[in-house]
């Protein structure tokens, strides 16, 4: 059975109602969400965090999914609007930050410089381009997918994802046009 | 794909959880049953809460027709009793005999 076949027999059987299904589409789904909102919000354990409140939110919303959408970009539109919500509440532990320190693995010696620069870089984009970023350029998303999933005009995500490239590229020290 | 989105697609993969992470998958099934649990449970409460304040509420009309019902029914009552018993201990009886068989 192919993967998006997959994704529809699960989401079917879901919506009739089984966790177990729920179980499997979070197993296929979670790297993409986690991955999605590590990038987005920076922060790895407030990211697993919101992946997890991503999934809970999912399940009683599966039954308004429409067949033959993607579950990634469905999952990712909540995690966004998760993210965003939590980035408006301003109180978060400090005990976070420090297990969010103690879980980070050290890049290699070689990348952490440009690993840091990235991760700066990343943090100065405004939330919507940082977003589109982390779909687009790492996730492999393609444009029309990156804005179902946050809900935004097709030609602001391109405009987000170049202007995003630009300035990550130039934190990185390299200078190019986008062709 | 030009080199430099190469590069930051691998600067990128370092956030990349693992494909397949058991933990996090149970942690959130645990969280979803667990939730289910209580909103059944708090389905249950409601319904009970609401089902004892119509019975307080409706107890004083009913009360009469209870008293005379009961009073009728208690031989009937000492008899169904009586067969469920009846039933279950030989029933229960007839299982044991059958399965010592089969040994």
């Amino acid at each position: 059975m192919k993967l998006e076949g997959l994704d529809v027999s699960l989401v079917a059987a879901a919506q009739a109602g089984s966790t177990e299904a729920f179980s499997r589409l979070v197993e296929r789904h979670q790297q993409a969400v986690r991955a999605f909102l590590r990038r987005a919000c920076g922060d790895w354990a407030l990211a697993d965090d919101l992946a997890q409140e991503t999934f809970l939110a999912a399940w009683p919303r599966i039954g308004r999914l429409k067949a033959g959408a993607s579950v990634r970009a469905w999952l990712c539109g909540i995690a966004y609007r998760k993210h965003l919500t939590s980035r408006r509440s301003a109180a978060r532990s400090r005990t976070r930050d420090a297990a969010y320190e103690a879980e980070r693995t050290p890049p290699a010696a070689g990348a952490l410089e440009d690993r840091l620069a990235l991760e700066a870089a990343m943090a100065e984009l405004p939330a919507d381009q940082r977003a589109c970023v982390a779909l687009c350029l790492a996730a492999d998303f393609s444009h029309a997918e990156a804005a179902e999933a946050l809900d935004l005009p097709l030609g602001t995500v391109k405009s987000h994802v170049a202007r995003g490239r630009a300035r990550l590229l130039v934190a990185l020290g390299v200078h190019d046009d986008p062709a | 794909m030009t080199p430099h989105d190469d590069r930051l697609k691998a600067l990128f993969a370092h956030d990349e959880p693992p494909p397949r992470d058991p933990a996090f998958a149970t942690a959130v099934t645990e969280r979803l049953v667990r939730r289910r649990c209580l909103q059944e449970l708090a389905l249950l409460g409601g319904v009970s809460a609401l089902g004892g304040l119509a019975l307080w509420a409706l107890w004083p009309v009913l009360q009469p027709a209870v008293t005379t019902v009961s009073g009728e029914l208690a031989p009937a009552a000492w008899a169904v009793a009586l067969a469920f018993s009846a039933v279950a201990i030989l029933g229960g009886l007839g299982e044991r005999a059958l399965a010592w068989n089969h040994d």
